[in-house]
Protein backbone atom coordinates (compact mmCIF):
# COMPACT_ATOMS: atom_id res chain seq x y z
CA UNK A 1 0.00 0.00 0.00
CA UNK A 2 2.57 1.92 0.95
CA UNK A 3 4.95 1.39 -2.51
CA UNK A 4 1.24 2.00 -4.46
CA UNK A 5 0.70 5.78 -2.46
CA UNK A 6 4.47 6.67 -3.16
CA UNK A 7 3.62 6.18 -6.69
CA UNK A 8 1.43 7.88 -6.76
CA UNK A 9 2.57 11.37 -5.04
CA UNK A 10 5.22 10.63 -7.44
CA UNK A 11 2.93 10.76 -10.21
CA UNK A 12 1.36 13.63 -8.68
CA UNK A 13 4.60 15.04 -8.35
CA UNK A 14 5.85 14.44 -12.11
CA UNK A 15 2.71 15.99 -12.98
CA UNK A 16 3.24 19.33 -11.34
CA UNK A 17 6.54 19.55 -12.36
CA UNK A 18 5.13 19.78 -15.82
CA UNK A 19 2.76 22.63 -14.74
CA UNK A 20 0.03 20.78 -14.64
CA UNK A 21 -2.04 22.46 -11.60
CA UNK A 22 -4.77 21.99 -13.69
CA UNK A 23 -5.75 18.94 -11.43
CA UNK A 24 -6.98 21.12 -8.64
CA UNK A 25 -8.68 23.91 -10.83
CA UNK A 26 -12.28 23.54 -11.79
CA UNK A 27 -12.00 23.02 -15.78
CA UNK A 28 -14.54 25.81 -17.12
CA UNK A 29 -17.03 22.91 -19.23
CA UNK A 30 -17.10 21.11 -16.81
CA UNK A 31 -17.95 24.01 -14.77
CA UNK A 32 -20.50 24.91 -17.05
CA UNK A 33 -22.12 21.39 -17.38
CA UNK A 34 -22.39 21.16 -13.95
CA UNK A 35 -23.93 24.22 -12.77
CA UNK A 36 -26.71 23.67 -15.75
CA UNK A 37 -26.60 19.77 -14.30
CA UNK A 38 -27.08 20.77 -10.74
CA UNK A 39 -29.61 23.31 -11.73
CA UNK A 40 -31.80 20.95 -13.25
CA UNK A 41 -31.97 19.25 -10.50
CA UNK A 42 -32.47 21.64 -8.09
CA UNK A 43 -35.45 23.07 -10.06
CA UNK A 44 -36.63 19.82 -10.46
CA UNK A 45 -36.58 19.03 -6.48
CA UNK A 46 -37.78 23.10 -5.97
CA UNK A 47 -40.63 22.26 -8.37
CA UNK A 48 -42.03 18.84 -8.55
CA UNK A 49 -40.31 16.44 -6.03
CA UNK A 50 -41.54 18.80 -3.20
CA UNK A 51 -44.81 19.68 -3.82
CA UNK A 52 -44.93 16.06 -4.85
CA UNK A 53 -44.09 14.80 -1.18
CA UNK A 54 -45.51 17.42 0.19
CA UNK A 55 -48.93 16.47 -1.31
CA UNK A 56 -48.43 12.48 -0.93
CA UNK A 57 -47.58 13.37 2.72
CA UNK A 58 -50.75 15.06 3.54
CA UNK A 59 -53.06 12.22 1.31
CA UNK A 60 -51.35 9.94 4.03
CA UNK A 61 -52.32 12.24 7.00
CA UNK A 62 -55.83 12.70 5.59
CA UNK A 63 -56.07 9.00 4.93
CA UNK A 64 -54.87 8.19 8.55
CA UNK A 65 -56.83 10.70 10.30
CA UNK A 66 -59.93 8.77 8.75
CA UNK A 67 -59.29 5.98 9.32
CA UNK A 68 -58.30 6.64 12.87
CA UNK A 69 -61.90 7.98 13.18
CA UNK A 70 -63.69 5.60 11.56
CA UNK A 71 -61.91 3.67 14.16
CA UNK A 72 -63.01 5.60 17.27
CA UNK A 73 -66.19 5.51 16.00
CA UNK A 74 -66.61 1.69 15.50
CA UNK A 75 -65.21 1.79 19.23
CA UNK A 76 -67.33 3.79 20.05
CA UNK A 77 -70.26 1.95 18.86
CA UNK A 78 -68.92 -1.27 20.21
CA UNK A 79 -68.65 0.20 23.55
CA UNK A 80 -72.68 1.11 23.54
CA UNK A 81 -73.64 -1.91 22.37
CA UNK A 82 -71.95 -3.88 24.95
CA UNK A 83 -73.45 -1.44 27.50
CA UNK A 84 -76.82 -2.36 25.74
CA UNK A 85 -75.97 -6.14 26.02
CA UNK A 86 -74.58 -5.87 29.43
CA UNK A 87 -77.80 -4.16 31.00
CA UNK A 88 -80.21 -6.42 29.04
CA UNK A 89 -78.29 -9.59 30.72
CA UNK A 90 -78.39 -7.43 33.92
CA UNK A 91 -81.88 -7.01 33.29
CA UNK A 92 -82.73 -10.52 32.24
CA UNK A 93 -80.63 -12.06 35.26
CA UNK A 94 -82.63 -9.82 38.15
CA UNK A 95 -85.77 -11.07 36.11
CA UNK A 96 -85.14 -14.95 36.45
CA UNK A 97 -83.76 -14.17 40.13
CA UNK A 98 -87.11 -12.91 40.12
CA UNK A 99 -89.19 -15.78 38.67
CA UNK A 100 -86.96 -18.24 40.22
CA UNK A 101 -87.92 -17.09 43.87
CA UNK A 102 -91.83 -16.47 43.11
CA UNK A 103 -91.80 -19.95 41.78
CA UNK A 104 -90.07 -21.45 45.26
CA UNK A 105 -92.70 -18.60 47.05
CA UNK A 106 -95.36 -20.76 45.31
CA UNK A 107 -94.43 -24.32 45.72
CA UNK A 108 -93.50 -23.41 49.71
CA UNK A 109 -96.87 -22.30 49.61
CA UNK A 110 -98.43 -25.10 48.04
CA UNK A 111 -96.18 -27.47 50.02
CA UNK A 112 -97.78 -26.03 53.24
CA UNK A 113 -101.14 -25.84 51.76
CA UNK A 114 -101.16 -29.60 50.55
CA UNK A 115 -99.27 -30.21 54.31
CA UNK A 116 -101.87 -28.67 56.23
CA UNK A 117 -104.86 -30.13 53.84
CA UNK A 118 -103.18 -33.79 54.94
CA UNK A 119 -102.87 -33.17 57.96
CA UNK A 120 -106.96 -32.20 58.28
CA UNK A 121 -108.14 -34.92 56.59
CA UNK A 122 -106.14 -37.12 58.44
CA UNK A 123 -107.79 -35.39 61.55
CA UNK A 124 -111.35 -35.97 60.76
CA UNK A 125 -110.86 -39.66 59.28
CA UNK A 126 -109.26 -40.17 62.52
CA UNK A 127 -112.47 -38.42 64.46
CA UNK A 128 -114.25 -40.38 62.15
CA UNK A 129 -113.35 -43.98 62.54
CA UNK A 130 -113.17 -42.95 66.20
CA UNK A 131 -117.13 -42.34 66.06
CA UNK A 132 -117.57 -45.51 63.98
CA UNK A 133 -115.85 -47.29 66.38
CA UNK A 134 -117.95 -45.99 68.87
CA UNK A 135 -120.86 -46.48 67.70
CA UNK A 136 -120.48 -49.90 66.20
CA UNK A 137 -119.46 -50.91 69.67
CA UNK A 138 -122.47 -49.57 71.25
CA UNK A 139 -124.62 -51.44 68.20
CA UNK A 140 -122.13 -54.34 69.10
CA UNK A 141 -123.29 -54.00 73.48
CA UNK A 142 -126.84 -53.36 72.59
CA UNK A 143 -127.52 -56.15 70.86
CA UNK A 144 -125.27 -58.66 73.01
CA UNK A 145 -127.03 -56.83 76.20
CA UNK A 146 -130.44 -58.21 74.85
CA UNK A 147 -128.85 -61.72 73.58
CA UNK A 148 -127.48 -61.83 76.58
CA UNK A 149 -130.83 -61.07 78.45
CA UNK A 150 -132.67 -63.67 76.45
CA UNK A 151 -130.34 -66.68 76.93
CA UNK A 152 -130.77 -65.71 80.99
CA UNK A 153 -133.81 -66.01 80.61
CA UNK A 154 -134.44 -69.52 78.18
CA UNK A 155 -131.26 -70.95 80.72
CA UNK A 156 -133.79 -70.18 84.03
CA UNK A 157 -136.39 -71.63 82.08
CA UNK A 158 -134.90 -74.48 81.06
CA UNK A 159 -133.44 -74.72 85.05
CA UNK A 160 -137.24 -73.29 86.46
CA UNK A 161 -138.70 -76.04 84.20
CA UNK A 162 -141.64 -72.98 83.39
CA UNK A 163 -142.47 -69.97 81.95
CA UNK A 164 -140.87 -66.88 83.05
CA UNK A 165 -142.82 -64.02 82.95
CA UNK A 166 -140.51 -62.70 80.00
CA UNK A 167 -141.29 -58.83 81.15
CA UNK A 168 -140.35 -59.18 84.44
CA UNK A 169 -137.38 -61.18 84.25
CA UNK A 170 -136.17 -58.79 81.18
CA UNK A 171 -136.26 -55.82 83.53
CA UNK A 172 -134.12 -58.04 86.08
CA UNK A 173 -131.57 -58.36 83.54
CA UNK A 174 -131.08 -55.12 82.11
CA UNK A 175 -130.57 -53.60 85.41
CA UNK A 176 -128.49 -56.43 86.47
CA UNK A 177 -126.06 -56.06 83.49
CA UNK A 178 -126.28 -51.96 83.80
CA UNK A 179 -124.74 -52.83 87.64
CA UNK A 180 -122.53 -54.52 85.81
CA UNK A 181 -121.55 -51.71 83.45
CA UNK A 182 -121.51 -49.39 86.42
CA UNK A 183 -118.93 -51.58 88.24
CA UNK A 184 -117.00 -52.21 84.71
CA UNK A 185 -116.59 -48.45 84.57
CA UNK B 1 -12.01 0.73 -18.71
CA UNK B 2 -10.39 3.52 -20.48
CA UNK B 3 -8.07 4.30 -17.73
CA UNK B 4 -7.05 0.65 -17.60
CA UNK B 5 -6.72 0.56 -21.14
CA UNK B 6 -4.52 3.67 -20.38
CA UNK B 7 -2.14 1.71 -18.03
CA UNK B 8 -2.28 -1.07 -20.33
CA UNK B 9 -0.43 0.59 -23.13
CA UNK B 10 2.02 2.31 -20.85
CA UNK B 11 2.51 -0.65 -18.25
CA UNK B 12 5.57 -2.77 -18.58
CA UNK B 13 4.57 -6.22 -16.47
CA UNK B 14 8.46 -7.59 -16.55
CA UNK B 15 9.59 -4.17 -14.94
CA UNK B 16 7.08 -2.74 -12.71
CA UNK B 17 5.66 -3.63 -9.59
CA UNK B 18 2.58 -2.02 -10.18
CA UNK B 19 0.96 0.16 -13.01
CA UNK B 20 0.71 4.22 -12.86
CA UNK B 21 0.51 6.34 -15.82
CA UNK B 22 3.31 8.92 -16.14
CA UNK B 23 0.84 11.75 -15.59
CA UNK B 24 -2.12 11.31 -12.59
CA UNK B 25 -3.76 13.85 -15.11
CA UNK B 26 -5.09 10.93 -17.12
CA UNK B 27 -6.70 9.36 -14.67
CA UNK B 28 -9.03 12.33 -14.31
CA UNK B 29 -9.15 13.92 -17.96
CA UNK B 30 -11.16 11.62 -19.80
CA UNK B 31 -11.04 11.76 -23.57
CA UNK B 32 -13.76 13.88 -25.63
CA UNK B 33 -16.58 11.63 -26.93
CA UNK B 34 -17.73 14.10 -29.58
CA UNK B 35 -18.24 18.10 -30.16
CA UNK B 36 -20.88 20.19 -29.96
CA UNK B 37 -19.49 23.67 -32.37
CA UNK B 38 -16.02 24.36 -31.07
CA UNK B 39 -17.35 22.99 -27.09
CA UNK B 40 -15.58 19.42 -26.48
CA UNK B 41 -18.13 17.11 -24.90
CA UNK B 42 -15.70 14.64 -22.74
CA UNK B 43 -16.92 11.55 -20.90
CA UNK B 44 -16.62 13.71 -17.62
CA UNK B 45 -19.37 16.11 -19.22
CA UNK B 46 -21.60 13.06 -20.11
CA UNK B 47 -21.17 11.67 -16.52
CA UNK B 48 -22.54 15.68 -15.20
CA UNK B 49 -25.47 15.13 -17.38
CA UNK B 50 -26.24 11.27 -16.10
CA UNK B 51 -25.65 12.05 -12.73
CA UNK B 52 -28.23 14.52 -13.04
CA UNK B 53 -31.19 12.94 -15.11
CA UNK B 54 -30.41 9.72 -12.61
CA UNK B 55 -31.16 11.55 -9.80
CA UNK B 56 -34.36 13.04 -12.01
CA UNK B 57 -35.44 9.81 -12.94
CA UNK B 58 -34.86 8.25 -9.18
CA UNK B 59 -37.25 11.17 -8.01
CA UNK B 60 -39.53 10.86 -10.83
CA UNK B 61 -40.17 7.12 -10.40
CA UNK B 62 -40.05 7.30 -6.78
CA UNK B 63 -42.82 9.87 -6.54
CA UNK B 64 -44.81 9.73 -9.48
CA UNK B 65 -47.46 7.85 -8.25
CA UNK B 66 -47.34 9.36 -5.03
CA UNK B 67 -49.40 6.17 -2.92
CA UNK B 68 -50.50 6.60 0.22
CA UNK B 69 -49.09 2.95 0.33
CA UNK B 70 -45.83 3.37 -1.02
CA UNK B 71 -44.48 0.67 -2.59
CA UNK B 72 -40.59 -0.85 -1.42
CA UNK B 73 -39.04 1.77 -3.73
CA UNK B 74 -41.07 4.93 -3.39
CA UNK B 75 -40.71 4.56 0.34
CA UNK B 76 -36.53 4.53 -0.62
CA UNK B 77 -36.83 7.60 -2.56
CA UNK B 78 -38.97 9.18 0.21
CA UNK B 79 -36.76 8.26 3.56
CA UNK B 80 -33.87 10.11 1.31
CA UNK B 81 -35.75 12.61 0.38
CA UNK B 82 -37.20 13.18 3.71
CA UNK B 83 -33.78 12.38 5.32
CA UNK B 84 -32.14 15.53 3.91
CA UNK B 85 -35.51 17.83 4.58
CA UNK B 86 -35.83 16.67 8.08
CA UNK B 87 -32.83 15.35 9.77
CA UNK B 88 -30.52 17.65 8.17
CA UNK B 89 -32.25 20.92 6.94
CA UNK B 90 -34.89 21.56 9.60
CA UNK B 91 -32.83 19.77 12.67
CA UNK B 92 -30.29 21.83 11.95
CA UNK B 93 -31.12 25.07 10.39
CA UNK B 94 -34.73 24.89 12.31
CA UNK B 95 -37.85 26.16 11.29
CA UNK B 96 -36.40 28.37 8.48
CA UNK B 97 -34.47 25.08 7.04
CA UNK B 98 -37.42 24.73 4.86
CA UNK B 99 -36.37 27.26 2.50
CA UNK B 100 -32.77 25.52 2.29
CA UNK B 101 -34.23 22.21 2.00
CA UNK B 102 -34.72 22.17 -1.91
CA UNK B 103 -30.66 23.24 -2.36
CA UNK B 104 -30.16 20.75 0.48
CA UNK B 105 -31.56 17.69 -0.95
CA UNK B 106 -30.58 18.63 -4.68
CA UNK B 107 -26.98 18.70 -3.36
CA UNK B 108 -26.92 15.66 -1.56
CA UNK B 109 -28.67 13.31 -4.22
CA UNK B 110 -26.47 15.08 -6.88
CA UNK B 111 -23.19 14.29 -4.79
CA UNK B 112 -25.02 10.79 -3.80
CA UNK B 113 -24.88 9.68 -7.30
CA UNK B 114 -22.01 11.79 -8.41
CA UNK B 115 -19.51 10.30 -5.87
CA UNK B 116 -20.94 6.61 -6.07
CA UNK B 117 -20.17 6.72 -10.20
CA UNK B 118 -16.65 6.37 -8.61
CA UNK B 119 -17.63 2.86 -7.77
CA UNK B 120 -20.23 2.19 -10.27
CA UNK B 121 -19.33 -0.65 -12.85
CA UNK B 122 -18.48 0.76 -16.48
CA UNK B 123 -18.48 4.24 -15.09
CA UNK B 124 -15.78 3.81 -12.45
CA UNK B 125 -15.60 7.80 -12.30
CA UNK B 126 -16.43 10.00 -9.78
CA UNK B 127 -17.62 13.03 -11.07
CA UNK B 128 -16.79 15.01 -8.26
CA UNK B 129 -13.30 14.15 -8.09
CA UNK B 130 -13.75 16.41 -10.35
CA UNK B 131 -13.12 20.53 -9.23
CA UNK B 132 -15.79 22.19 -11.16
CA UNK B 133 -18.37 20.58 -9.26
CA UNK B 134 -17.48 20.78 -5.41
CA UNK B 135 -16.08 24.19 -6.36
CA UNK B 136 -19.14 25.47 -7.61
CA UNK B 137 -20.82 23.75 -4.82
CA UNK B 138 -19.16 25.47 -1.97
CA UNK B 139 -19.43 28.57 -3.58
CA UNK B 140 -23.11 28.63 -3.46
CA UNK B 141 -23.16 27.34 -0.02
CA UNK B 142 -20.48 30.53 0.47
CA UNK B 143 -22.94 32.92 -1.60
CA UNK B 144 -26.11 31.31 0.92
CA UNK B 145 -24.46 31.93 4.04
CA UNK B 146 -23.05 35.33 3.14
CA UNK B 147 -26.32 37.14 1.86
CA UNK B 148 -28.57 35.36 4.38
CA UNK B 149 -25.74 36.37 6.91
CA UNK B 150 -25.91 40.04 5.87
CA UNK B 151 -29.84 39.96 5.26
CA UNK B 152 -30.61 38.68 8.73
CA UNK B 153 -28.62 40.37 10.86
CA UNK B 154 -27.25 43.26 9.02
CA UNK B 155 -23.76 44.89 9.24
CA UNK B 156 -23.24 43.43 12.46
CA UNK B 157 -22.86 39.90 11.26
CA UNK B 158 -19.67 41.02 9.94
CA UNK B 159 -18.91 42.77 13.23
CA UNK B 160 -19.64 39.91 15.12
CA UNK B 161 -17.30 37.77 13.00
CA UNK B 162 -14.29 40.14 13.24
CA UNK B 163 -15.52 41.48 16.94
CA UNK B 164 -16.71 38.19 18.64
CA UNK B 165 -18.05 40.03 22.12
CA UNK B 166 -18.04 37.02 23.75
CA UNK B 167 -14.08 37.02 23.62
CA UNK B 168 -11.34 38.78 26.11
CA UNK B 169 -11.12 41.90 24.78
CA UNK B 170 -7.27 41.29 24.73
CA UNK B 171 -7.62 38.30 22.21
CA UNK B 172 -10.40 39.72 20.16
CA UNK B 173 -8.74 41.25 17.62
CA UNK B 174 -7.00 37.92 16.97
CA UNK B 175 -9.91 35.71 17.51
CA UNK B 176 -11.59 38.24 14.89
CA UNK B 177 -8.76 37.79 12.77
CA UNK B 178 -8.76 33.98 12.66
CA UNK B 179 -12.60 33.77 12.27
CA UNK B 180 -12.64 36.70 9.27
CA UNK B 181 -10.02 33.98 7.68
CA UNK B 182 -12.00 30.81 8.81
CA UNK B 183 -15.43 31.63 8.12
CA UNK B 184 -14.80 33.54 4.82
CA UNK B 185 -11.59 31.87 3.23
CA UNK B 186 -11.66 28.21 4.58
CA UNK B 187 -14.94 27.55 4.73
CA UNK B 188 -15.79 27.25 1.56
CA UNK B 189 -12.01 26.16 0.68
CA UNK B 190 -12.42 23.31 2.83
CA UNK B 191 -15.53 22.19 1.79
CA UNK B 192 -14.64 21.66 -1.71
CA UNK B 193 -10.96 20.48 -1.11
CA UNK B 194 -12.41 17.97 1.29
CA UNK B 195 -15.23 16.38 -1.36
CA UNK B 196 -12.43 16.25 -4.09
CA UNK B 197 -9.75 15.23 -2.31
CA UNK B 198 -11.45 12.01 -0.50
CA UNK B 199 -13.11 11.29 -4.23
CA UNK B 200 -9.80 11.99 -6.49
CA UNK B 201 -7.79 9.75 -3.47
CA UNK B 202 -10.45 7.27 -3.92
CA UNK B 203 -10.23 7.28 -7.58
CA UNK B 204 -6.25 6.73 -7.67
CA UNK B 205 -6.54 4.06 -5.23
CA UNK B 206 -9.00 1.71 -7.12
CA UNK B 207 -7.43 2.27 -10.58
CA UNK B 208 -3.94 1.74 -9.45
CA UNK B 209 -4.98 -1.39 -7.25
CA UNK B 210 -7.37 -2.78 -9.41
CA UNK B 211 -6.29 -1.35 -12.95
CA UNK B 212 -2.25 -3.04 -11.91
CA UNK B 213 -4.52 -5.81 -10.41
CA UNK B 214 -5.83 -7.21 -13.86
CA UNK B 215 -3.24 -6.18 -15.90
CA UNK B 216 -0.77 -8.11 -13.96
CA UNK B 217 -3.06 -11.29 -13.54
CA UNK B 218 -4.26 -10.91 -17.44
CA UNK B 219 -0.45 -10.46 -18.90
CA UNK B 220 0.87 -13.50 -16.89
CA UNK B 221 3.27 -14.97 -19.62
CA UNK B 222 5.02 -11.88 -19.41
CA UNK B 223 4.65 -10.82 -15.69
CA UNK B 224 5.72 -14.37 -14.79
CA UNK B 225 5.35 -14.83 -10.67
CA UNK B 226 4.49 -11.14 -10.36
CA UNK B 227 1.28 -12.02 -11.65
CA UNK B 228 0.60 -12.82 -7.86
CA UNK B 229 1.46 -9.32 -6.98
CA UNK B 230 -1.50 -8.72 -9.10
CA UNK B 231 -3.89 -11.34 -7.26
CA UNK B 232 -2.77 -9.04 -3.93
CA UNK B 233 -3.33 -5.50 -5.99
CA UNK B 234 -6.44 -6.90 -7.14
CA UNK B 235 -7.61 -8.15 -3.70
CA UNK B 236 -6.46 -5.16 -2.05
CA UNK B 237 -8.61 -3.20 -4.30
CA UNK B 238 -11.43 -4.86 -3.96
CA UNK B 239 -10.82 -4.49 -0.41
CA UNK B 240 -10.68 -0.22 -0.92
CA UNK B 241 -13.69 -0.72 -3.08
CA UNK B 242 -16.52 -1.58 -0.39
CA UNK B 243 -14.52 1.15 1.81
CA UNK B 244 -15.27 3.93 -1.06
CA UNK B 245 -18.93 2.63 -0.76
CA UNK B 246 -18.86 3.83 2.19
CA UNK B 247 -16.55 7.03 1.93
CA UNK B 248 -19.41 8.14 -1.02
CA UNK B 249 -22.19 7.87 0.77
CA UNK B 250 -20.32 10.05 3.37
CA UNK B 251 -18.99 12.45 1.65
CA UNK B 252 -22.23 13.53 0.02
CA UNK B 253 -23.75 14.08 3.22
CA UNK B 254 -20.80 15.97 5.41
CA UNK B 255 -20.59 18.08 2.66
CA UNK B 256 -24.82 18.54 2.65
CA UNK B 257 -24.62 18.53 6.83
CA UNK B 258 -21.55 21.27 6.68
CA UNK B 259 -23.62 23.52 4.38
CA UNK B 260 -26.63 23.15 6.66
CA UNK B 261 -24.47 24.15 9.37
CA UNK B 262 -23.35 27.15 7.81
CA UNK B 263 -26.71 28.49 6.61
CA UNK B 264 -27.56 27.69 10.34
CA UNK B 265 -24.93 29.86 11.33
CA UNK B 266 -25.81 33.05 9.06
CA UNK B 267 -29.76 32.27 9.98
CA UNK B 268 -28.67 32.29 14.27
CA UNK B 269 -25.22 33.70 14.81
CA UNK B 270 -25.60 33.71 17.72
CA UNK B 271 -25.28 30.02 18.47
Amino acid sequence: MLYALSTVLLAAEEAEETGNIGLVLPESYELVAGIIAFGIVFFFVWKWAFPAIDKMLEDRQRAIKGQMEDAEAAKAEAQSLLDDYRKQLAEAKSQAAGIINEAREAAEAMKSDIVAKAQTESAQIGTKARADAATERDRALASARVEVANLSIDLAERVVGENLDRAAQLGLVERYLADLERMSD
Amino acid sequence: MVEQMILASECDVANEVICAPADVKELFELPTIFYIGDIAITRTIILIFLAAFIVIALLYFGLRKGSVIPSKFQAVVESLVQFVRKDVAEDIIGPEGVRYAPYLTAMFLFLLVGNLFEITPLINFPITSRMAIPAFLAIVTWLIFVIVGFYKNGFSYFLDIVWPKSVPIGLRWLVGLIELFSVFLLRPLTLAVRLFANLVAGHLMLTLLLGSGAIFIWNFADAGAKSLVGVAWFAFGLGIYLFEIVVAVLQAYIFTLLSAVYIQSSVHPEH
